[in-house]
């Protein structure tokens, strides 16, 4: 019962930080969500030690176990969108593939390049 | 309340558990939570003539603590701080180059193919997790639902040949790996990872983070590019 008091409590940590995050990407017009903003917000506090993981981590670590979950209604709008797939199928298609392995590749090749840079 | 939602609510948390164990016990990457719990979710819809505005109200209701779990990313960040700061560098820089490749050549080919704007904008975030990607789409006046598909397409491509592919071209090094997966296929790739070994997946885990955040930074710079703005 502790437990899921704590949990609820912390969630109302959690939400407090993505509402002011919000508001301020609102406020300012910045180009980047709320979301985005919350994250940098958290974890600037935990490194200031303004926050410690104890004060967020039971309902963080619940959510982001279920994280998933939140992406599946928001899937079932596809319902409503299944002609783009059928109008642009090739493109969507090679533009995904293209887009996923050059990055894969830029990616991996640069960091075993500059770790083994460091690490020689 | 109503009856229907109260439906549409019991449906998407059967479809979420029932695609979830099948995941738990087979750990195939086909088995996707996202994409096959929409599909059946969207199949229930079509046979029993519901219309997709009769889910929103449900839909509302389940995603209303999204925003605050997307926060909570934070937490695994800063539990492995340690890690990143250690090779900051060749975290930070490969992490921004493949956020950004990716925005810049999935744009690019999509408009190229003729794609109305609304759906270019919805693929330049496809390669970070579905919070990020949604939101940073909804900017550029992204439809959410295509967003959330092009991110399960990219992300199951990754896990499927990422590894196989990182293979091929001689990419060994256990960060270099994660990192790789974590960028370019988000949770999925993360998963994908964790199953190589414990470095991959942290750094898979960062790197999915680390994307999103340099995704919401580069977007106005790719968008102005491609000439979307």
């Amino acid at each position: 019962m502790t437990q899921t008091l704590k949990a609820l409590g912390q969630l109302a940590l959690l939400w407090a930080i993505y509402q002011g995050s919000s508001w301020f990407a609102a406020f300012t017009g910045l180009p980047i969500p709320g979301n985005v903003i919350g994250v940098i917000l958290l974890f600037t506090l935990l490194s200031l030690g303004v926050l410690k993981l104890k004060h967020v981590e039971l309902a963080a670590d619940f959510l982001l176990k279920h994280l998933v979950f939140f992406f599946v209604p928001i899937a079932v709008g596809l319902m409503e969108w299944g002609g783009v797939f059928y109008d642009y199928g090739l493109t969507l298609l090679l533009a995904i593939v293209i887009s996923a392995v050059l990055p894969l590749l830029a990616v991996g090749g640069l960091s075993q390049l500059l770790n083994k840079r460091r690490g020689a | 309340m109503n009856a229907t939602t109260i439906f549409c609510i019991a449906i998407t948390l059967a479809a979420y558990l029932g695609v979830r164990r099948l995941y738990l016990r087979f750990r195939h990457p086909l088995l996707n939570v996202v994409a096959l719990g929409a599909a059946l979710i969207i199949t229930a819809l079509v046979v029993l003539r519901i219309p997709y505005s009769e889910y929103v109200p449900a839909k509302n209701i389940m995603t209303a603590l999204l925003g605050p779990a997307t926060v909570g990313l934070a937490v695994p960040l800063y539990r492995h701080r340690s890690l990143l700061l250690r090779s900051a560098p060749a975290i930070l820089g490969s992490v921004a180059l493949g956020a950004f490749l990716a925005m810049l050549t999935a744009g690019a080919i999509a408009k190229l193919g003729g794609m109305p704007q609304d759906v270019v904008a919805s693929i330049l975030p496809k390669g970070v997790t579905i919070p990020f990607a949604v939101e940073i789409a909804a900017i550029y006046k992204g439809i959410p639902a295509l967003t959330a598909a092009f991110v399960v397409a990219t992300g199951t491509l990754g896990s499927l040949l990422g590894g196989w592919l990182l293979t091929l071209a001689r990419v060994r090094d256990p960060m270099a790996r994660g990192l790789a997966l974590g960028t370019v296929s988000h949770g999925q790739g993360t998963a994908t990872a964790l199953m190589e070994g414990e470095q991959q997946g942290a750094m898979a885990g960062l790197a999915m983070i680390l994307a999103g955040i340099f995704t919401a930074g580069f977007a106005p710079l790719a968008v102005w590019m491609l000439g979307l703005g």
